[in-house]
């Protein structure tokens, strides 16, 4: 295990060190993707000027969920990079993942070395801006409980949204493509968590409420920290769910993860 | 002329083989469809306009935009960067054949291909969910066909120009995603520019990106008519000519610049 870590550790510090080759770029490429993804709030933000609220919400409610979304995405986007099925579909084409299983280490370990985007911190830092802006426009009625819940909240979307790619990565076992579906559950999860979800259509809520639970993981204990009433009348208990659904979710999605690999078949190349 | 069409026929013929590629996408865009109309209903509660788009035309919207996706590829596209780093632009300059017109008979044919069997049966599908507007009268049909063509050479030729930048820098994926990141901002595909305060919609509006996804949006929906209907498509015709002409400028000092990798 000890020696794991130190490992993981090494392979971090080899990308990190080479993705810092040209501080100047990073920084400004940072500081661009900050800007450039804040803008899909900012469009919201200003399209709100003309109304005065989205399903009994205030635009500061909004921006609270919003921000922990973003920020807890942009954070597995960097930590989980390594199962982004964007790039390790590429990596089993070309025969990469053949060569890191050849490796006596283990491989969900190398996976996740193999690849960790810094640039990401735009993502997390445009979260973090929005969620201060959301702070500062809400009176929350603040309780330990509250104070406590808010990290362990964003930790489960962390874990949440890692899961949903690693179950992403699996899939390309089998396809050798990414699949483009999966986008509606990664970024378009993260997209719906960004609303008080009750404003979406039956279906499209049960999708995210059984298929993926991505309602728990946002809206649920949203009306918990900010004591919104529920139209849906869901049992408080559902507020509370975030941590256990995300331990959940990851434990399976590595069980998936553990099949896909028993029944890889190399491509050859 | 002919080596065109080939080009064109031949791209066509490969964005159609790549079925569940463009199922995916299709059904990944008209879920992000549902997604933003969700949105827009429940911002309008139950208002029937707001600054003068009716909530059908909101709905409409969201469905429209998430179709310009595949047909238009405003926002994401380095197929002629890929071809710089791994050599294949050395073959691709050598062909007797104008460099712009050779990538301008590529991407027709992808944006012909996604347009028929992603853009279209999205937004069919899409319609029978929702009470949609379609244009008011014949004249706006032909302006929406005119402008979407119009949309493409404005969006190729922006798509062309900034992955050029790879004949410069051997790694041009930060400029790429700088500027595709000024495409979506731009381009009124987040929301209606219409529900915008005013300065943002008219300066989007005036952009590349407002010209080339948000005024067929608009002339569809039936928002102008007459004069102004006109305007946007000048608007449109100004773009494709500026930009036409700056890429080929561009290009041609680029071509100095080109190191060839590989090959």
């Amino acid at each position: 295990m000890k020696r794991a870590i130190g490992l993981l550790a090494k392979l971090l510090r080899i990308q990190v060190r080479s993705q810092l080759q040209y501080p100047t770029s990073f920084i400004l490429e940072v500081f661009s993707s900050a800007i450039i993804l804040g803008f899909f709030f900012v469009s919201f933000a200003l399209t709100f000027s003309r109304f005065d609220q989205i399903g009994g919400w205030t635009l500061g409610e909004v921006a609270f969920i919003w921000g922990i979304t973003e920020f807890s995405f942009g954070v597995m986007d960097m930590v989980f990079s390594g199962f982004d099925y964007d790039s390790f579909g590429p990596m089993i084409r070309n025969g990469r993942f053949d060569q890191l299983l050849l490796r006596p280490v283990n491989i969900t370990l190398q996976v996740l070395g193999s690849r960790f985007v810094l640039r990401r911190m735009g993502k997390i830092l445009e979260g973090v801006i929005i969620f201060i802006y959301g702070l500062s426009l809400v009176n929350i009625d603040w309780t330990i409980g509250k104070i406590i819940y808010i990290p362990i909240l964003s930790f489960s979307q962390v874990l949440f949204f890692g899961s949903l790619f690693i179950f992403g990565a699996t899939t390309t076992f089998w396809t050798m493509e990414r699949l483009e579906i999966l986008n509606v559950f990664t970024y378009g999860g993260s997209e719906i968590m960004s609303y008080p979800m009750h404003i979406f259509p039956r279906a499209i809520r049960l999708i995210f409420t059984f298929l993926v639970p991505a309602i728990f993981m946002s809206y649920f204990p949203a009306v918990y920290i900010l004591e919104k009433s529920d139209p849906l009348n869901a049992p408080g208990v559902v507020s509370f769910l975030a941590p256990l659904l995300g331990l959940g979710m990851l434990a399976l999605a590595l069980r998936f993860w553990k099949v896909g690999i028993r029944n890889y078949q190399s491509t050859g190349s | 002329m002919h080596a065109f069409f080939a080009t064109i026929r031949t791209s066509y013929r490969r964005q159609l083989t790549y079925r569940a590629a463009n199922l995916s996408g299709l059904a990944t865009n008209l879920m992000f469809g549902f997604f933003r109309a969700a949105v827009l209903i429940a911002l309008y509660n139950g208002q029937a306009s707001v600054n003068g788009l009716s909530i059908q035309g909101a709905i409409t919207y969201a469905g429209l935009a998430q179709a310009m996706i595949g047909y238009l590829s405003f926002f994401q596209w380095y197929e002629l960067m890929h071809t710089v780093y791994d050599g294949q632009v050395g073959s691709d300059l050598l062909k007797p054949m104008n460099y712009f017109s050779y990538w301008l008979g590529i991407d027709t044919g992808r944006a012909l291909g996604a347009f028929l069997i992603r853009s279209l049966p999205l937004f069919l599908v899409f319609a029978l969910f929702y009470d949609i507007v379609l244009p008011p009268t014949l004249l706006h049909w032909l302006a929406f066909l005119l402008s979407l063509v119009l949309a493409l050479l404005i969006s190729f030729s922006y798509r062309f120009m900034v992955n050029l930048a790879a004949f410069w820098t051997p790694n041009a994926l930060g400029v790429g995603r700088f500027a595709f990141g000024l495409s979506w901002t731009f381009s009124g595909f987040y929301m209606p520019l219409a529900l915008f305060p005013d300065w943002i919609a008219q300066l989007s509006r005036v952009t590349p990106f407002g010209a080339g996804v948000y005024v067929p949006i608009e002339i569809f929906l039936g928002i102008v008519a007459g004069k102004e209907l006109l305007n946007r498509l000048l608007l449109q015709v100004f773009w494709v000519l500026f930009l036409g002409l700056l890429a080929h400028f561009v290009l041609a000092r680029g071509i100095r610049k080109l190191v060839i990798q590989g090959g």
